[in-house]
């Protein structure tokens, strides 16, 4: 299966770093976007999208609302998505539980980490 | 009124009695008002001080905030430049490696060409010297130098795992400067005489300030939270009710 992955974060520092581990586990093509609406608008024009890797803390629109925007539209309902975010208080992981995120990075991540959730993830669809 | 006289007197020493007192009572009570004033003229110096000092740190709050803005952007300007850093390194050490590659490539074909050279020639002097030349390989160094490659290859990577630093503290700096201007707020609200609709137009527009930062991200490698996600995530997919998960949540508390 050929992944296409979507990067959305607020921080241009993380965007680099989730690419370049992205590159480093030998998934070449994503696209990034700064907040949950951008991130809507690039699922919209760009179809090969088919894995999404988000934040949670965002202006505009976070992970959390972006999540329930797109497990809420019936095209992209089954869009697969991982969560990578500081936020490690057992309520916040139970929220992103409940909005239906497939797995749950707390940052910061090792590349370990990062190629078995999105193994797990990609077992799972 | 003859016949009241006395009685009438006897009030009279009676009312001149409490006055008496009300007089002792005063010479007492008069010292205690000296105190009181005298500390309030002591104290009235203090609460300006007080005042004085509230107001100035609320007109230094904004140069904090921006300080701390500053601080944020020029770390992630900085931990860019170092991500293009270690990206021109990743692309150098690339072209370090295709250049290793054809130069194995060469020394294989090298190896190949002396071989069948072996095969062709009799003479033992010269065989000794083709053999000579076939041990002579930089095999070996190539391979190191590819093991040298790779070890730097990983630790670019980690330098730029590390950087996830940068993400991080700016969370912890944004908290900082809400804090900061949550004590603005509530120092403006002390020093400056407002009217209660602006002081609710003050308060609101606080409040309403999207809050885009993790007040608890830290930097650790040691997550206990990551194991407690993870455990929560492996009873979602084994298709758990929400009650076992949330015993399971009791338990980690």
């Amino acid at each position: 299966m050929s992944v296409k992955f979507l990067v959305v974060d607020d921080s241009a520092t993380m965007r680099r770093i989730v690419g370049n581990s992205l590159k480093n586990l030998g998934y070449q093509s994503f696209v990034e976007a700064v907040d949950g609406k951008d991130a809507l608008q690039k699922l919209q024009s760009d179809p090969e999208i088919n894995f999404v890797i988000t934040d949670w803390n965002m202006p505009v629109m976070s992970g959390l609302e972006l999540t329930k925007a797109i497990r809420s539209s019936e095209q992209f309902s089954d869009m697969p998505i991982l969560m990578v975010t500081t936020r490690g208080v057992k309520e916040d992981i139970l929220q992103a539980l409940q909005a239906k995120v497939n797995n749950y990075i707390i940052k910061p991540f090792t590349p370990q980490i990062l190629k078995e959730k999105i193994e797990q993830v990609l077992a799972t669809v | 009124m003859a016949t009241n006289y006395p009685q009438n007197m006897s009030e009279l020493f009676g009312k001149l009695n409490d006055l008496k007192a009300v007089f002792v009572y005063g010479q007492k009570i008069i010292p205690v008002i000296q105190s009181l004033i005298d500390f309030m003229k002591d104290t009235v110096p203090l609460l300006e001080n007080i005042n004085r000092s509230i107001e100035e740190s609320t007109h230094k709050i904004p140069s904090a905030k921006a300080q701390l803005n500053n601080i944020s952007s020029a770390t992630e300007l900085a931990t860019n430049e170092i991500l293009d850093i270690v990206d021109e390194v990743s692309n150098k050490l690339s072209e370090a490696e295709a250049t290793l590659e054809g130069i194995t490539a060469w020394e294989q074909e090298r190896k190949n060409k002396l071989e069948k050279l072996k095969s062709l020639v009799k003479d033992e002097t010269a065989l000794g010297l083709i053999d000579e030349l076939f041990n002579n390989s930089v095999s070996e160094k190539l391979i190191t130098i590819k093991d040298i490659i790779d070890k730097v290859n990983e630790y670019n990577y980690q330098i730029t795992l590390s950087l996830q630093v940068q993400d991080i503290t700016s969370q912890q700096l944004a908290a900082v400067n809400h804090l900061i201007e949550s004590v603005q707020y509530k120092l403006t609200a002390l020093i400056t005489d407002l009217e209660d609709a602006e002081l609710k137009e003050l308060e609101k527009s606080y409040n309403e300030k999207e809050i885009v930062f993790d007040e608890k991200a830290e930097y650790s490698h040691e997550k206990e939270e990551q194991k407690i996600a993870d455990n929560l995530f492996k009873v979602q997919s084994s298709k758990t009710t929400q009650d076992e998960i949330d015993k399971l949540f009791s338990e980690t508390k």
